[in-house]
């Protein structure tokens, strides 16, 4: 088989946490050479985090422990500098510099390094040395209050999309870098704040806010890409003791709303008036949502999805880990979730990658390796330090084994 | 000022909604992107809002979010003489991004066979709800149904009631994003034999892969994670209402600092109790400390408590409305909003701006959304080299 895109990049990576693993993933999916720096106890926020994250994260990256408050420790990471291609890191802006990792003091060793920076808030502005996570980035950018519940309470994403979007979006700087670099031969440093690639995301809607200067509000369960009805989630019959079931469906057009009407048995309410055109449908929704959620009440998502798909009305189960991971047939058949081999022998199923690409694919092979396991190789062979020098600086302080 | 960073590369970009934000990308980095439209043009012409709520094709913001930077062609490449100056074009591009259903190309004579026979060194960039194979592959969906298919829309909103619907189309963003991603990939292979390859974007995948925790929950400890309301799945933030707004609560900063900054209010309560800084029980029971910090931020304005949590190195948030961005002192020093400019309606719009700031080839507005077919015979007559002749009788046919 071909050599994957990436084979012959190398990236040093120091990110950690979510969003810079997710980016470096990708890297390494594509074929290239991540080296991973860590410290030996990362303890803080992992400590909560099953393996099943860690390996899903940081999977098909070496690892080695270097300590960077030394500077002996420092040097060996100048040296690694000199023989990567990239160096990624999701810090606020003053780490990297205290490290003397950043792109001014790299680049007079490697005159051509990318470095892509993944901070919160970015290297400039009032706000530049802010903390923050993924769930404080999206409280600030709306997404928290604007994903409000029926009654309007927020509730946001109960999980860190921010850093699922800025491990896509810091892998996309750093293609967009290192394919640059291959074409002109010259580096740069990209500053990319996660904060701005949030907003990136929110689409029509903030122009809608910013140009038409709309009260932003809500959007509960109205379209946001055109006008639907029926839109929405209906409960569907509990499965053993778990009544959490629901199907969403969207209709629009006249001709989707016929075979609706019929995919569910033509019922005569479908022909009253108050739902004969879309606008009506729409004014009428909360009437409209009681009866379809009548039909859906003594079906399984699965079979209400059936009949509606069958139909071609868009409908789908909403899936829960278990639906996705296990049952899903449509992305077992594509091999979304692919069993990788574990350092200890044994294998596990993580997340693959959602795209293919036919001549050379994109790889997940192997989980996460342990923390400082692969200074035989990044210390020793690339860097070719003896052994007794490797025993030396873990005496020292200044490596882990 | 450098050229971008993808300066040189020539994209056609058939995509609807589901796929544009991609060419979008790439047209920021410097691509020429065409958009090539039907002619009735891009069915997101008519998605809104539209600018002042007046419906037009040229109006649509929907529209101007996904195609700023590019430009547009209209061209009727489901009758033989659009088809050809489709095929044609194709012969000089390096990437084709489309959206149809599976099989639509061929259909239309421009399937993947004949277009890589035509010009072997171009890269087809398919990206569609379930991909180009599997049991799914010709269902109906769109975005809602796509985030309720990938996992996403199950884990937004309060126990027991109905999911809350993400803002803003992410299943499409995601797969958008890693569409780009992977067709630089696709860039990369092709320097070393010119041959370009097929991507094919399952955006239920992509959308999936925007999820941090659920595989890993479920692979590594087969545990569902479920809707926590406001709280985040690890328990470690969660909103709480102040004085003139909502804030985010997080407990991922020092513990210490946090308690005795709380103490110092006198609201405190348990919470000193050192058995509360135990992580375990901490995060066992953490609906009580978030419900005693409910009461803590209650007298407290929003801006207030963030720049002193800053100062104190903790991690709170305000929740704030999206309109706060537009005044936000961060973005304004980082010129994140821009100003583009509509000629022909004499007006200037403020955009969203750079995702990312590249230090020597720059994201940039090179040109504001395209109004309908307005680049087709700069694209047929300068780049095709059709004549005036040629072109008067394609417009009269409505081919163009």
């Amino acid at each position: 088989m071909a050599d994957r895109p990436l084979a012959g990049v190398r990236v040093l990576d120091f990110t950690w946490v979510l969003a810079g693993p997710v980016a470096t993933r990708i890297l390494a999916a594509l074929g290239a050479e991540v080296i991973k720096i860590e410290r030996k106890f990362e303890g803080f926020l992992l400590t909560t985090v099953q393996t099943g994250i860690t390996n899903d994260l940081n999977r098909d990256k070496l690892s080695i422990s270097i300590n960077m408050q030394k500077p002996e420790g420092i040097a060996l990471a100048h040296r690694l500098a000199k023989i990567s291609d990239i160096v990624i890191d999701n810090f606020s802006a003053r780490v990297m510099r205290q490290w003397q990792m950043d792109y001014e003091s790299l680049v007079k060793i490697k005159p051509d390094i990318v470095c892509v920076s993944m901070s919160g808030f970015g290297h400039t502005g009032p706000h530049t040395h802010y903390v923050s996570f993924g769930p404080t980035l999206q409280a600030l950018t709306g997404y928290t209050l604007m994903m409000a519940d029926k009654e309007g309470r927020p509730a946001g994403f109960s999980y860190s999309y921010s850093d699922s979007a800025g491990g896509f979006t810091g892998a996309l700087a750093a293609m967009l870098a290192l394919w640059n670099r291959r074409r002109t031969g010259k580096g740069q440093f990209v500053d990319f704040a996660q904060f701005e690639g949030l907003i990136s995301l929110i689409g029509p809607a903030l122009l809608d806010i910013a140009i038409n200067g709309r009260k932003p509000q809500p959007p509960k369960w109205r379209s946001q890409e055109g006008p639907a009805a029926p839109h929405g989630v209906y409960r569907c019959q509990a499965e053993a003791s778990d009544d959490d079931r629901w199907v969403a469906i969207s209709v629009r057009s006249a001709d989707e709303w016929e075979r609706f009407v019929k995919a569910i048995g033509t019922p005569a309410w479908a022909f009253e008036p108050r739902f004969r055109t879309l606008y009506s449908r729409m004014s009428n929704h909360e009437e409209l949502d009681g009866l379809i959620s009548k039909w859906t009440a003594d079906k399984s998502c699965d079979q209400v999805m059936g009949i509606l798909q069958r139909a071609g009305v868009a409908a789908g189960i909403v899936a829960n880990a278990q639906d996705s991971c296990e049952r899903d047939p449509h992305m077992r058949e594509r091999g979304y979730f692919p069993q990788v081999a574990m350092p200890d022998g044994s294998t596990m199923q993580l997340s693959g990658m959602p795209f293919k690409l036919s001549a050379t694919p994109p790889a997940v092979r192997n989980g996460a390796h342990e923390v400082g396991s692969d200074a035989d190789y990044v210390l020793g062979e690339l860097l070719g330090l003896s052994s007794t020098e490797r025993e030396e600086m873990a005496r020292a302080g200044v490596i882990w084994l | 000022m450098e050229p971008g960073a993808l300066d040189g590369l020539r994209v056609l970009d058939l995509a609807d909604q589901r796929g544009a934000l991609c060419g979008r990308l790439l047209a920021d980095m410097g691509a020429d992107v065409i958009k090539v439209e039907p002619p009735g043009g891009d069915p997101a012409r008519r998605i809104g809002p539209f600018l002042d709520d007046e419906p037009h094709l040229d109006r649509s913001l929907f529209f101007w979010f996904y195609n700023l930077n590019k430009r547009s062609v209209t061209l009727d490449y489901r009758r033989d003489a659009g088809l050809e100056l489709l095929l044609r074009m194709a012969g000089s591009a390096d990437v084709i991004i489309e959206s149809f259903k599976p099989g639509t190309l061929e259909e239309l004579g421009a399937g993947w066979e004949k277009l890589h026979r035509l010009n072997p060194a171009l890269i087809l960039c398919s990206i569609t709800p379930f991909g180009q194979y599997g049991p799914y592959r010709d269902y109906a969906a769109d975005d809602t149904v796509l985030t309720a298919l990938s996992g996403m829309l199950y884990t937004c909103g309060y126990p027991k009631e109905a999911p809350v619907r993400p803002w803003g189309l992410q299943a499409y963003h995601c797969a958008a994003y890693y569409a780009a991603i992977a067709l630089i990939g696709a860039l990369f292979a092709r320097e070393r034999d010119g041959t370009g390859q097929r991507v094919d974007v399952s955006i239920q995948e992509a959308n999936a892969a925007g999820i941090e925790h659920v595989a890993g929950n479920f692979f590594g400890a087969r545990v569902i994670p479920g809707r926590y309301g406001s709280m985040h799945w690890a328990r470690g933030f969660r909103v709480g209402k102040c004085k003139d707004g909502w804030i985010l609560h997080c407990l991922a900063g020092d513990w210490t600092t946090l308690i005795e900054w709380v103490k110092a209010d006198g609201k405190a309560e348990d919470l000193v109790d050192p058995k509360w800084g135990e992580r375990p029980y901490q995060r066992a029971n953490v609906e009580h400390v978030f419900d005693v910090l409910d009461k803590w931020v209650a007298d407290y304005r929003a801006d207030e408590l963030l720049a002193r949590a800053q100062e104190l190195r903790l991690p709170y948030g305000v929740a704030q409305w999206p309109d706060k961005l537009l005044e936000d002192e961060h973005l304004a020093a980082r010129g994140y909003f821009t100003d583009v400019e509509h000629p022909e309606l004499q007006r200037t719009f403020r955009y969203p701006g750079a995702p990312y700031l590249f230090g020597r080839t720059p994201w940039r507005v090179y040109r504001r959304p395209p109004l309908l077919g307005e680049h087709t015979a700069e694209v047929l007559g300068t780049d095709l080299g059709l004549g005036a002749q040629e072109l008067a009788t394609l417009k009269y046919e409505e081919v163009i």
